[in-house]
């Protein structure tokens, strides 16, 4: 299986050489710091969030064809209920360090934890002195696709990720460690280019390589049929687009795909072991729309906001019982397509106080990996219905750095056999960032 | 399986756009070096830099005058236009800092970067008052360099347009000389302008403001700043703060200033249960105003409070 690495390693090393290189030659130049700039040292900021959970009705807990027993990467732990117990839970809290080198490197480092897991969510270091209007990124990062999918918890509209960005890139959505380069134009309206060469290995880009070995019930060992891939397996694209519309108004349109040359997932039975083995696709698009009324605290301003993402996975399927039989007509190749998107709208209906509502739908496509499960005889892949989910949501923000959020979210999903049922959950979440908690972005 | 087809050609058009970035990026011409490309923060400083730089300047100012520029959004918008500067001013002290560090860095651009020429930050020229958050616990925002809303003191202004035509002298030799002497008559109508007015205030005025933003008139008027509607910086008027500013300022004179954004509910009340005057006073002059706009709003100022 020929694997076309060999173009982009070299872009890679060429990349970081041209970022490394560039302001070493630009220290010749003197710079120097202003006094009375406090820009040049550490910031810590510590964000911390409470979340009081309730299920007030149960339904159906994971959307069909994202988890289809398979276990395609997606564990929830405790079903989907985004592992909050009833009750009260310590939520996603985040421990950030910002510091830079002169106005060469700015870098950042990102620690989410909550009551019993503790990882490096972000570590990263920013180029800020490359000329022509490029912009390097290195280390593990939040890739810039779509909209939320950089941004973290203390940012959003609602207590929870949306499902197409959860269900397509993960918990944590496209958190890779790679490469990012990005271009701004040097025009009126705002226009930016980047790409980025990601490793590629999560649970929902997954990479098993070469070497496994299963042994069945039966006592046959089963070596993987996989090949080793180096990395970077994923590269990704985006551009962003945000007209000047004076002092009330401002937008942002993105459009952004990615492409995965190498996607092998397997899971393995007691009766033998399936392989699935291709490459995956995905494109999507973003649009932020925000009115600001000029009136004081947030009343009477506006903020619009929606994506659609769309993912294509195509592999060749294959279940074997032992190290060559293939069982029963398991064999073939297939596609397996699915998509998602979400709207929602956030009012300030009184100083410091807003409330929004949010719509999703996931799976309008949605067609699984293909399989013969369904029947020994019949290699399909399997499709399913469409999920849906909606919530409203009432935030107090008593000051700036502080908010409490009520959300009542009303999900309706499908199963893998098409009958649908309806939960509810309410949420109420506090959110306090102590420190030196940098600008938001827009 | 064959999938090497699209790969190659998916590696290729990407090989293909990277090339053509890069050569766009080569090929780009070269910014006519004659102009100063700035951008301000606020139209007070965007004045400044509009009477120094006279032709050999252009000016965007980011924030709208009528906005409170604590609170504003980084937006793609200010990104572009901080993409194609050649220098960019804010007042600093922590006012734009909830949104200019990250459109700094989206802009891509190495000229504006904090501590490079191309970037002044007016905090660093003078003398701030002190914050009166920086004195014991509160919730709101902290001004922990001080008062960062000196662009009311036309003095402060005055000092800034010297080290302000110093500055765009240095990024452009050729038109220091201009630079230095339409700074050091700006700073002279300043002056003046500032003399003249404080001339004509009844002495010994007492005013209630609502933030900290205008207590820098106390710097060249002849006024004292009595109380704040706020009950602490960044936190909206609580009724009970409000009954008791009523209750310390119970028979006196004076009037009651506040900026055009902020909620006049405060205002109102001092002004039915003290009989004072209230006025609602822009903070900057309009956005594409030169001096004149600015003399204009310390004329705005000065007149209301009583005359002579």
């Amino acid at each position: 299986m020929p694997h076309n690495t060999h173009l982009l390693r070299p872009a890679l090393g060429g990349l970081t050489a041209l970022a490394l290189a560039v302001p070493t030659a630009a220290t010749a130049q003197q710079w120097e710091t202003r006094a009375g700039d406090r820009n040049w040292g550490l910031d810590i900021s510590l964000i911390l969030e409470g979340v009081y959970y309730n299920e007030m009705s149960r339904g159906i807990s994971d959307p069909a064809g994202f988890d289809d027993g398979h276990d395609h990467g997606h564990d929830h732990g405790n079903g989907h209920d985004h592992g909050f117990d009833d009750g009260f839970n310590l939520g996603h809290s985040e421990l950030v360090f910002e510091a830079n080198l002169g106005d060469l490197f700015d870098g950042v480092l990102m620690i989410g934890f909550d009551e019993d897991h503790v990882e490096v969510e972000e570590a990263y270091l920013t180029t800020r002195a490359l000329p022509g209007g490029f912009q390097v990124k290195a280390g593990k990062f939040l890739s810039d696709i779509g909209y939320i999918n950089s941004r973290h918890v203390h940012d959003w509209d609602f207590v929870d990720r949306p499902l197409v960005n959860e269900y397509l890139f993960g918990d944590h959505g496209l958190q890779e460690t790679g490469v990012q380069a990005t271009w701004l134009a040097p025009t009126e309206t705002y226009i930016q280019l980047g790409v980025e060469l990601l490793q590629g290995d999560n649970s929902f880009i997954p990479y098993q390589g070469g070497g496994g070995t299963h042994t069945t019930n039966a006592g046959d060992d089963i070596r993987s049929s996989f090949s080793d891939v180096s990395g970077p397996r994923l590269v990704t694209a985006f551009a962003k687009f945000g007209p000047d519309l004076g002092p009330d108004h401002a937008m942002q349109f993105g459009v952004s795909g990615g492409y995965a040359n190498t996607w092998q997932e397997e899971t393995e039975h007691g009766s033998g072991l399936e392989e699935w083995d291709g490459d995956a696709w995905f494109a999507g698009l973003d649009a932020v729309y925000k009115y600001s009324s000029g009136r004081a605290y947030g009343h009477g301003d506006w903020r619009l906001q929606g994506e659609y993402f769309y993912r294509e996975i195509d592999v060749d399927y294959q279940r074997r019982e032992d190290q060559t039989t293939i069982a029963g007509n398991a064999q073939g190749s297939g596609k397996a397509r699915q998509d998602g998107l979400y709207i929602q709208g956030v009012y300030g209906f009184a100083p410091r106080w807003e409330a929004g509502l949010r719509s999703e739908a996931l799976g309008l496509t949605n067609r699984g990996l293909p399989t013969n499960e369904g029947s020994e005889r019949n290699f399909a892949e399997p499709s399913f219905g469409t999920s849906y989910r909606h919530s409203a949501q009432v935030t107090f923000r008593p000051v700036e750095p502080v908010f409490l959020r009520a959300q009542l979210s009303q999900n309706d999903f499908v199963d893998e056999d098409g009958d649908r049922d309806r939960g509810l959950e309410f949420m109420l979440q506090l959110n306090v960032a102590l420190g030196a908690h940098g600008a938001h972005r827009f | 399986m064959s999938f090497s087809k699209t790969r190659t050609r998916i590696t290729r058009t990407l090989a293909a756009v990277a090339s053509v970035a890069a050569l766009t990026f080569i090929l780009l011409p070269a910014q006519a070096a004659a102009g100063l490309n700035i951008v301000a923060t606020t139209s007070s400083l965007g004045a400044l830099a509009r009477e120094i730089g006279g032709d050999e300047a252009e000016v965007r100012v980011l924030a709208p005058p009528d906005r409170d520029a604590h609170y504003l959004d980084a937006r793609p918008s200010f990104m572009a236009a901080l993409r194609r500067a050649d220098m960019l001013l804010e007042l600093g002290a922590g006012l734009e800092e909830g949104w200019l560090p990250a459109a700094q860095r989206g802009a891509n651009n190495r000229a504006i970067n904090s501590g490079q020429p191309g970037h002044f930050r007016a905090a660093d020229k003078v003398e701030l008052r002190r914050s009166i958050t920086m004195d014991g616990p509160n919730m709101g925002h902290v001004h922990e360099e001080g008062n960062p809303h000196f662009n009311a003191d036309p003095l402060r202004m005055a000092e800034l347009a010297l080290a302000l035509g110093q500055r765009m002298g240095e990024l452009r030799p050729d038109h220091a000389e201009a630079f230095v002497q339409r700074a050091e008559a700006a700073a002279e109508s300043l002056r003046e302008h500032a003399e003249k007015l404080a001339e004509r205030v009844e002495p010994d005025q007492r005013i209630v403001v609502y933030h900290e933003d205008l207590d820098y008139l106390e710097e060249w008027l002849p006024v004292e700043i009595v109380g704040y509607l706020e009950a602490a910086p960044g936190i909206p008027p609580t009724a009970r703060h409000l009954r008791s500013l009523v209750d310390d300022l119970e028979g006196t004179e004076g009037t009651v200033l506040y900026a055009e954004f902020q909620p006049p509910r405060g205002a109102e009340f001092l002004e039915r249960n003290l009989g004072w005057p209230t006025h609602a006073v822009p903070l900057d002059p309009p956005a594409d105003s030169g001096l004149d706009g600015y003399l204009e709003l310390m004329s705005t100022w000065a007149q209301a409070l009583p005359q002579r």
